[in-house]
């Protein structure tokens, strides 16, 4: 009795099991491919008009679908092509509102009395050199010429000191970076009246030298190019100091100072060039 | 073993009478359902396992040997079978009015469930049309009532001749 409800279960849950499987098949149905297939095996098997009709009738699904799936393929590499232009759009955007950023912030350059502002872009920066030295689209067919300063916009719209025109051709300049180890610009500690020298080190970082020895200079005093200097206007920033050289010296003391032009992001660069000389 | 041998040429055996033979045996495209007959045969003598777990392997077969929808036949033969199986001992297997009324009214749920299905899934119907009572259907039912004595009475011969013998 038991044995036989036990099988009596049994056999419940394979009903169940296999009337699932039967409307999984109906439900599921066969594709048109698989439906041509059938259909003719059984015409092959069986031959006769309903399962020739099937065959015709199933074949043109599958001739719709395979049209279908053409079309959309054709449809997707149209799409596929058009996204590749708009990609390129954005893309090609994104680089104009950068300059336009750029060109918005060089409006914003302080005017300065008897100079003009002459914007340049940046078109070569030797990696080994990167401290040493820049090239410029602008040149002397604008009126650019050696000892010019070239200065950059400061995120706070401050002019700072970049370098100066040191070779000046038709349509090109090369700047020789403050920061070039052939570099040397009388500056001072900005609200202390100290003169002193700031040095390129081949480096980010400026040697201040030729500091008295009882001047009070810290770490975080601005430097300014001083009214000693022949390229930059007098008061036009230059860096910061960062460390005061602890050295005992009979006379000077020395100083490490990082300039503020951001060299990363140098792309622009504006030449202060007196009124009448541009071009 | 000797069992599953068994079900297997009984398996092949009706297919091969229904798929292969049935053409022969066909009279206007008239020809009795020897599987529905299994089925029945298998729920009386076998029970609800042997009936429902034949019922889906004719019908799968069936199926992919139809231009039906596919998945309708394995659904009716394994209900078939089901109940076929639930009346197992409890109908005298060897009477001929028994065999004929199981058999008959078989066929209506057959009938009746596939048109269902053709009524839910029109797509696959073709000419076929659910709960229509049309004459070559009627008669094909009447064909297959008709024979099933017979055939219960070759398939009781064989099982005891089986028993018997092999």
């Amino acid at each position: 009795m038991v044995n036989s409800n036990r099988k009596n279960k049994y056999a419940d849950i394979i009903f169940i099991i296999l009337v699932a499987a039967g409307f999984a098949l109906i439900i599921a149905r066969s594709t048109p491919f698989v439906g041509l297939i059938k259909n003719f095996v059984y015409y092959v098997s069986y031959p006769n008009v309903n399962a020739a009709n099937k065959i015709f009738q199933y074949a043109g699904s599958f001739a719709e679908n395979i049209k279908s799936v053409v079309y959309i393929r054709q449809e997707n590499l149209l799409y596929r092509q058009k996204n590749q232009e708009l990609t390129d759009k954005l893309r090609n955007y994104d680089i104009v509102m950068e300059q336009y950023g750029s060109l918005v912030k060089l409006l914003d350059v302080p005017k300065m009395k008897d100079t003009q502002s002459v914007f340049a872009r940046i078109t070569v920066r030797e990696p080994n050199d990167w401290f040493q030295w820049l090239i410029i689209d602008k040149g002397s067919e604008k009126g650019l010429y050696q000892e010019l300063p070239v200065v950059m916009l400061r995120d706070n719209g401050q002019l700072c000191a970049v370098g100066r025109i040191t070779e000046a051709r038709g349509g090109s300049s090369k700047v020789g970076l403050i920061t070039n180890s052939l570099s040397a610009i009388p500056v001072e500690i900005k609200d202390k009246k100290i003169s002193c020298l700031a040095e390129g080190m081949g480096s980010g970082m400026l040697k201040i030298t030729y500091i008295p020895l009882n001047a009070n200079v810290e770490p975080g005093d601005e430097i300014i190019a001083s009214r000693y200097s022949s390229v930059f206007s007098a008061g036009m920033p230059v860096g910061v100091i960062k460390s005061v050289s602890k050295e005992n010296s009979l006379d000077f003391k020395t100083a490490l100072a990082e300039v503020y032009f951001e060299s990363d992001i140098l792309y622009e660069a504006v030449i202060l060039v007196p009124k009448g000389d541009v071009k | 073993m000797r069992k599953a041998i068994s079900y297997i040429c009984f398996y092949a055996f009706f297919c091969l009478l229904q798929f292969f033979f049935g053409k022969y045996l066909s009279v206007n495209g008239i020809f009795p359902n020897f599987i529905l007959i299994a089925v029945i045969y298998l729920g009386f003598t076998r029970g609800r396992m042997g009936a429902q777990t034949a019922g889906f392997a004719f019908g799968l077969t069936w199926d992919a040997f139809s231009t039906d929808v596919f998945g309708a036949r394995t659904l009716m033969l394994t209900v078939i079978g089901y109940f076929a199986g639930m009346f197992n001992r409890q109908f005298d297997k060897d009477q001929i009015a028994a065999q004929v009324a199981a058999i008959f009214f078989a066929n209506i749920i057959y009938w009746a469930g596939f048109s269902a299905i053709y009524f839910i899934l029109p797509e696959g119907s073709g000419n076929y049309e659910p709960f229509a009572v049309t004459l070559t259907g009627t008669l094909k039912i009447a064909v297959t009532v008709i024979i099933t004595p017979l055939v219960f009475w070759v398939l009781n011969f064989a099982s005891a001749f089986s028993k018997r013998y092999l």
